[in-house]
């Protein structure tokens, strides 16, 4: 009488166990993208943060062409702001402060790409200065499209912190 | 869960300050706090005009604004053209002279560019930005 379910026991549990593994493995490979994304993400903050701290003088230059800032706040952001870049892609890497990281990560593009829209209204022709004199030439498009795309990834990696299971 | 992030973010500025604080120091000889072009790289129109002959004039507003009137003897040299542009005022420079770089206003940015390009690229010591360009210079002229 016993015998059938029993019998069914096994399977059930095999059944679970493949199910438990496959939902596993989903989020593992899940989270090694996000994690991946994390990397691609600091990394273009380090060096967009490096080449503005090697030169801030300029930095500063670049922030007062804007002509929203008074010189002296100008040069105090052209300190600081790299290495509040370089600092919150490390917490990024290291996932330590990562949700304070990220805020602070999408205040600063969503600022950068104001500033940028304002400048191009106002006819200013002018460098956002966000990766030092490398983006010079770049057309104001480019400086949008790379901002938002940036701002896309990060508010991706906000959303999937409250989601995904640890490693 | 606000306050854990505001805490983290709080963390993460308060540490950035510390080596900004550091290349603040490190760098206090190469930026001036209270102009965008350090003092010593400024000249007015009657020091330069005092220099005669000694100083190259060199006027960074684009072109059409260069056709309509400039300071008697300056040069064109803008950003628009700068590779054009680049070796005639070269052709003229001679180690000694001291080039006087201006553009419309006291706040245009066009000379503190062209001075700042002459002085890292051309590797040129002895370059001035006008205090209040091509307006100062009239004014004077009156």
């Amino acid at each position: 009488m016993n015998s059938t379910p029993n019998a069914q026991r096994p399977t059930l549990n095999v059944e679970l166990a493949t199910a438990t593994s496959a939902s596993d493995i989903k989020n593992r490979t899940s989270n090694i993208i996000w994690r991946i994304l994390d990397f691609v993400l600091a990394g273009i903050f380090i060096y967009a943060g490096a080449l503005k701290a090697i030169d801030p003088v300029q930095f500063a230059s670049d922030i007062d062409n804007f002509k929203i800032l008074p010189w002296p706040v100008s040069v105090a952001l052209g300190f600081y702001l790299p290495w509040l870049e370089i600092f919150c892609a490390l917490a990024l890497v290291f996932r330590f402060l990562y949700r304070g990281a990220l805020s602070i990560l999408m205040v600063l593009i969503v600022t950068f790409t104001l500033a940028t829209i304002a400048a191009k209204i106002r006819g200013l022709d002018i460098t956002c200065g966000c990766f030092g004199h490398v983006s010079q030439n770049w057309s104001f498009p480019s400086h949008l499209a790379t901002n938002l795309a940036i701002l896309a990834a990060l508010l991706a990696l906000g959303i999937s912190n409250r989601l995904r299971k640890p490693l | 869960m606000k306050f854990l992030l505001a805490r983290q973010a709080a963390v993460l500025a308060a540490v950035a300050l510390l080596p900004a604080a550091g290349e603040a120091i490190y760098f206090r000889n190469n930026i001036s706090w209270g102009s965008a072009i350090a003092p010593s790289e400024m000249v007015t129109v009657d020091q330069a005009r005092a220099w005669g002959d000694t100083a190259i004039w060199v006027d960074a507003r684009p072109d059409d604004e260069f056709a309509r009137d400039h300071v008697p003897g300056a040069l064109s040299l803008n950003e628009d053209r700068w590779n054009e542009l680049l070796p005639q005022f070269l052709a003229v420079w001679s180690p000694g002279k001291k080039t006087v770089v201006y553009c419309s206003s006291l706040s245009c940015n066009a000379s503190r560019e062209v001075a700042r390009r002459l002085r890292k690229e051309a590797q040129l010591s002895d370059v001035f930005v006008l205090e209040g360009g091509w307006e100062a210079w009239l004014k004077e002229s009156r």
